[in-house]
């Protein structure tokens, strides 16, 4: 006989598992909560997505100040105090983690400090106490790469690492130039480093849209980011004076830096709840199997979030945490959406759903590409924006939308717009048709409809 | 992810309820579903599948292309429509015209004096628009609702008139209050100007029943199509002499044949035989109209 039973039990408690939890207790169920840290919210929350906004805020001030010296208003050069900085981070992440334990507390969800393994397919143990459950939830999240063959080094940080801030090094390297790399490219380039990103593939964001990346990939230039792709690290070497990274691709040397962000990307942490005890199918990468209501192989255990793979973002996870709670509580829900929007917090922001014109053009699906730059966009120029470009692809005949992806200032907002879009079915009529407040960014959603249409007078 | 259009929260709502939106949608021969669509009471598309007539008939030997009609295009979705939704039925019958020629004969020097032509039709005019006095159901509309019948107390009676640019149904109103001389005389006006297609919108529609004439043309029967809101049309081919039987006596007589298609829904069949008995007994005694 177990000493505790749950009747629903969802381990980890990022965004996924706190949303399940919350959900399930808000439809009724007995629910505990169960994380090894000591705050609830996971990666996302205490060092993932809300710490890393909050230092691209104090670049984007920085940065913003720095560019009033055309328009005739100068600063002085920012005093920066680490230290500070980091505790109004630390402020910032206590206040949106309290919150949670408050929402917790007020839906009666019981949270349990640990980490637990399931003993079985109705059983687990969470830090030597044994645990009976009827349903389980696995929302244990994922953790960054770690590249093998590298040498211990206090200065090789991971994302983690990173946002604890723990000094501007002189000379950054940044090995991975996805949204990750370069939204920590972005902090640190900013408060003084010497960045330089090592992009195996082809172009940094792989999977983003060619063009979108290229303005991104010129703006960074221009913050004096040192971009290199179709390059890969052969050798990574630690003295006492600096970190070598020997590189092969199309930029062929050696790179020194003070610091190295490793940021090749995030591997599941499935494995840590040895699912397999309880019969639930993983695979060698840690990935669990699921339907499109989060269950997996075995009754009454689900997964969601990055332990059931790509994209491994946080608003998939909360909404695979709603379906789960609502199919727990006998619903019938289901996430069966491909549009899961992705945005890199850059400056330039990048950001895209659905289809891109390569993965259109890749799959042969009928398609065409509405644009609009945003060097004719008149909120644009007035707020002292830089080049963007909101792009669309979309089906010919019917003008619905299968895509989008748009690069600029506030471009992780005007997306929702067009997720929204192409959840809706909406065409480029409808888009054409809905009035837009002038001057916005938004408008140019409606303007690279219209220039499809053949009904756009701002170009 | 589903080829279905629907909007995510129609998705979730048809999860909910265990429809399956793809089986759904190609019940309703439909791309899209909508919310109202999950309440089981929508119907198939009129014309389900017809993707396989679509076909290339040149490859089968010489073609040439016509364009439609804007006309033609509304009248092939009214008549497509009609035939789909209502529940038809075309009772067939046949009329002695002995006395109605006979009349026609005795008329024809007055005819020329009015110079109007006093036609068989104007007769089947006069003689429906008695019948449908007597038999109201004949004379109504059901409401679009389908919770109401309306029945109407004039009798206005439509004429299919074949054009060039195709079909169109004129209306003489309240033909039940006019004489002979007048209904002859609007048939005539009727048809030519729909001829030159200037008949004014106000000039159609409103009819209790239509009448599609065939008689100068020919044919022993055919199943007209009802024209709704109407519920009932009455369709006329070629006056035959044929043999009957008066008892054992084989007598030729001038027989008008007479097809009525009905809206079942408003009518049944046994009315349908009252009133189409009645209306061949009013022609073939054309006095009874006026008592």
């Amino acid at each position: 006989m177990a000493e505790n039973h749950a009747p629903f039990i969802v381990l980890g408690a990022g965004p996924g598992g706190y949303a399940c939890a919350f959900r399930a207790a808000d439809l009724g169920l007995d629910v505990t909560l169960v994380d090894p840290r000591a705050s609830l919210g996971g990666v996302c929350l205490n060092e993932g997505c809300i710490p890393s906004k909050t230092l691209l805020h104090a670049a984007e001030v920085i940065r913003e100040a720095a560019h009033m010296d055309d328009w005739g208003i100068g600063f002085a050069k920012p005093k920066i105090d680490l230290d500070a900085l980091r505790a109004k981070k630390d402020d910032i992440v206590g206040q949106l983690t309290g919150g949670l334990g408050g929402l917790a507390k007020r839906r009666k969800v019981t949270v349990v400090r640990g980490t637990a393994k399931f003993t079985d397919a109705n059983s687990l143990e969470i830090d030597g106490k044994s645990w009976s459950f009827d349903k389980a939830v696995i929302a244990v999240g994922s953790a960054p790469v770690q590249l093998p063959g590298w040498p211990e080094d206090d200065r090789i940080w991971n994302s983690t690492a990173a946002l604890e801030l723990r000094n501007v090094p002189k000379r950054l390297a940044i090995v991975g130039g996805g949204i990750i790399g370069l939204e920590m490219a972005t902090v640190y380039s900013t408060l003084g480093s010497d960045v330089t990103v090592i992009e195996f593939m082809d172009q940094i964001a792989p999977g983003a849209d060619a063009e979108a990346v290229k303005i991104l990939a010129a703006a960074l230039e221009g913050q004096g980011v040192t971009l290199h792709t179709a390059t890969k690290v052969a050798e990574v070497a630690a003295t006492k004076a600096a970190l070598s990274l020997s590189c092969e691709g199309i930029f062929e040397g050696t790179i020194k830096a003070d610091a190295i962000i490793q940021a090749v990307g995030r591997r599941s942490n499935g494995a840590k709840v040895s699912p397999e005890n309880a019969g639930v199918t993983m695979d060698e990468r840690g990935i669990i199997a699921i339907d499109d209501s989060c269950r997996t192989n075995v009754d009454g255990i689900f997964a969601i979030g990055d332990v059931t793979g790509n994209p491994m973002l946080a608003h998939r996870a909360t909404h695979q945490g709603h379906v789960v709670a609502e199919v727990a509580a006998g619903h019938a829900s289901a996430l069966d959406t491909d549009l899961i929007p992705s945005v890199a917090y850059t400056s330039p922001e990048l950001a895209w759903a659905g289809l891109t014109q390569a993965q259109a053009k890749d799959a042969g699906t009928p398609h065409k590409v509405a644009s609009f730059p945003w060097a004719a966009s008149g909120r644009n120029l007035a707020s002292g924006g830089g080049d963007g470009l909101t792009k669309i692809v979309y089906e010919p005949e019917s003008h619905r939308v299968l895509g989008a992806t748009l690069v600029g200032r506030n471009a992780g907002e005007l997306l929702a717009e067009l997720v929204l879009a192409m959840e809706m079915s909406a065409t480029l009529e409808d888009i054409a048709l809905t009035v837009h407040a002038h001057p916005t960014l938004s408008e140019t959603v409606a303007f690279a409809s219209e220039r499809a249409l053949g009904t756009l007078t701002d170009l | 992810m589903s080829d279905v259009i629907a909007p995510p929260s129609v998705k979730a709502l048809a999860r909910e309820k265990g429809i399956d939106l793809e089986k759904l949608a190609k019940e309703l021969g439909r791309t899209s579903i909508a919310r109202e669509d999950l309440d089981g009471k929508s119907k198939p598309a009129p014309a389900g599948d017809i993707s396989y007539w679509d076909v290339d008939h040149s490859a089968f030997g010489p073609v040439s292309e016509e364009p439609m009609s804007r006309f033609a295009q509304i009248a092939s979705a009214n008549l497509a429509a009609a035939n789909t939704l209502i529940p038809q039925v075309t009772h067939h019958d046949r009329a002695n015209v002995t006395a109605i020629e006979a009349l026609r004969k005795e008329l024809k020097s007055e005819s020329q004096v009015r110079g109007v032509k006093l036609t068989a039709l104007a007769f089947q005019v006069k003689a429906l628009a008695r019948a449908l006095r007597e038999f109201p159901r004949f004379n109504a509309s059901i409401s679009a609702d389908v919770k109401t019948l309306i029945l109407k107390d004039y009798v206005h009676i439509g004429i299919a008139v074949d054009t060039a640019h195709g079909l169109m149904v004129p209306v003489i109103r309240d033909a039940d209050k006019k004489g002979l001389w007048q209904i002859g005389a609007e048939i005539t006006d009727l048809a030519s100007r729909a001829q030159a297609r200037k008949i004014g919108p106000d000039e159609m529609g409103g009819a209790s029943m239509s009448i599609s004439n065939l008689g100068g043309i020919g044919g022993t029967a055919f199943t007209p199509i009802v024209n709704p809101p109407e519920v009932a049309i009455l369709g006329i081919t070629k006056t035959e002499t044929v043999t009957v039987w008066d008892g054992d006596t084989p007598r030729p007589l001038p027989m008008v044949p007479l097809d009525l298609s009905y809206d079942h829904r408003v009518i049944n069949g046994a009315e349908a035989a009252r009133f189409m008995t009645y209306l061949a007994g009013l022609i073939a005694d054309p006095r009874r109209i006026m008592v």
